[in-house]
């Protein structure tokens, strides 16, 4: 079973068996404005979760990029190398930025759902 | 004035490239101070222009230096008749706004520090073409000339000036006009555009701005910017820091100020260290942003000139080191508009 949840740096989650794709909110991408380029993590990356993995630049400000979970990255999105900009486009299918073999799935639990997520963002 | 509006940064950016832009510089400061012999000889202690020979009708872009030579602040100096009065109208940097109305406090007299006029930039290639329509614009008026023309039966200072390195046009209008002037523009086509594009215009044109490339421990000597100073101030010693920038002036530079590009993808930020091939830190970067037109990261920055400029330059981006070119200043070709080369 498919399953996305999000996290309180805007990260949105997405698990498929152990595999978790990771990126950023939409709300995440509008705030930051335009992306013009991002540092991705390096494939075999071991990290905790709430671990600096990446950056993302934009116009305006770099912003890091936790992991959102213990694992190891597995693959990450080279299109965005080329094409940063694709994380406004898309932020939550296409502009994807990595995947990670998660290595403890009951932390997946403890991410917000959509609702709580929208209720965070209220906040 | 917010970072961007609807349209983002980059878009915002490329409209004043290749059409029209507007910037609400209100927050900028504004004087006027009447044009006497003890006004002038009050304001060429600490501003290195000789007030009497410069032409009429013409912004000068200068300094406001402390006694080291250090830029209390970067100004647009000219003298204008207005309300059939000779003033010197001087436009300056809001974030030094208390700093320099305490100095005019104490130097000058029956100044009026202007709180009535919004301050509106069009700028772009298209900022003449959309001006005209509104205004009574000469075709005359070259890049730097400033005039004082009706609209609405008030008076607007307009001079043909900005910061972006494109042709544009900078109007001081009356607080009750400004609106109504706005809404005219806005209908031509031109967007408004915030601080973000901004200062990514201006890092592209190689403008100085003030609190990165220059700060009261730089002088205009160190920073680059000797062309605007009137050297005739320098052997005056009415000029207060006159001594020590003839010194500068003689003396092999201890700063460079350089363009940088960085090799590989990477975006170069104020105060990231610069370091040669030994990693040993040569300098920091002063200003850096993405630039639109070369759709890469742009840079300013300042090296210690006993540096070998033959060496490869990296930047340390948090903890990696990144090869750097060097590259002219400005990064992309001025459009002004010029008449007379001499101007």
């Amino acid at each position: 079973m498919i399953e996305k949840k999000y996290t309180e740096d805007h990260e949105w989650v997405q698990m498929d068996g152990d595999m978790a794709t990771v990126g950023i909110t939409n709300h995440a991408q509008e705030s930051l404005g335009d992306i013009v380029f991002i540092d991705l993590p390096t494939v075999g990356k071991v990290v905790k979760a709430k671990d600096e993995l990446c950056v993302i630049e934009s116009v305006k400000a770099a912003s890091d990029i936790y992991s959102p979970i213990d694992g190891e990255v597995s693959e990450v999105n080279e299109k965005l190398s080329d094409e940063a900009a694709l994380v406004n486009q898309d932020a939550e299918n296409e502009g994807w930025i990595f995947k990670i073999k998660v290595s403890n799935t009951d932390q997946f639990q403890d991410l917000m759902s959509l609702e709580q997520y929208l209720a965070f963002l209220e906040n | 004035m917010p970072i961007n509006y609807k349209n983002g940064i980059i878009n915002e950016h490329l409209r004043v490239r290749n059409q029209a832009g507007i910037f609400d510089v209100s927050h900028m400061g504004q004087i006027l101070i009447p044009l006497t012999q003890d006004n002038i000889k009050s304001l060429e202690k600490f501003i290195p222009l000789n007030i009497n020979n410069i032409s009429s009708n013409k912004c000068h872009y200068s300094f406001i230096l402390n006694s080291n030579g250090g830029i209390l602040d970067d100004i647009m100096l000219s003298k204008i008749t207005y309300i059939k009065n000779e003033y010197i109208y001087i436009v300056y940097n809001s974030s030094r706004k208390s700093v320099l109305e305490e100095i005019f406090k104490k130097t000058v007299r029956n100044y009026e520090i202007i709180e009535n006029r919004c301050l509106i930039a069009i700028q772009g290639p298209e900022s003449f073409a959309s001006l005209k329509e509104i205004l009574n614009l000469s075709q005359n008026m070259n890049f730097l000339n400033i005039s004082v023309i009706q609209y609405n039966v008030s008076d607007v200072i307009i001079s043909r000036s900005g910061y972006t390195g494109e042709d544009g046009f900078e109007l001081s209008i009356i607080n009750k006009h400004a609106e109504e002037f706005l809404t005219k523009l806005l209908q031509k086509n031109i967007i408004l555009c915030g601080l973000g594009c901004r200062d990514s215009l201006r890092v592209e044109a190689g403008l100085s701005l003030y609190g990165n490339e220059i700060n009261e421990n730089i002088s205009p000597i160190q920073a680059g910017l000797s062309w605007a100073i009137d050297k005739t101030r320098l052997i005056d010693n009415s000029l207060n820091c006159s001594s020590i920038l003839t010194e500068q002036l003689n003396s092999p530079k201890s700063i460079k100020k350089i363009g940088l590009i960085p090799v590989n993808k990477t975006m170069l930020r104020a105060n990231m260290p610069l370091c040669n091939e030994a990693k040993k830190e040569i300098g920091y970067i002063t200003s850096g942003c993405y630039s639109p037109i070369l759709k890469c990261s742009i840079g300013i920055g300042y090296i210690n000139k006993i540096s070998d400029m033959s060496e490869v330059i990296f930047v340390k981006v948090r903890d990696k080191f990144e090869e750097l070119k060097i590259e002219k200043i400005p990064f992309i070709k001025k459009n002004y508009k010029k008449g007379d080369v001499n101007d």
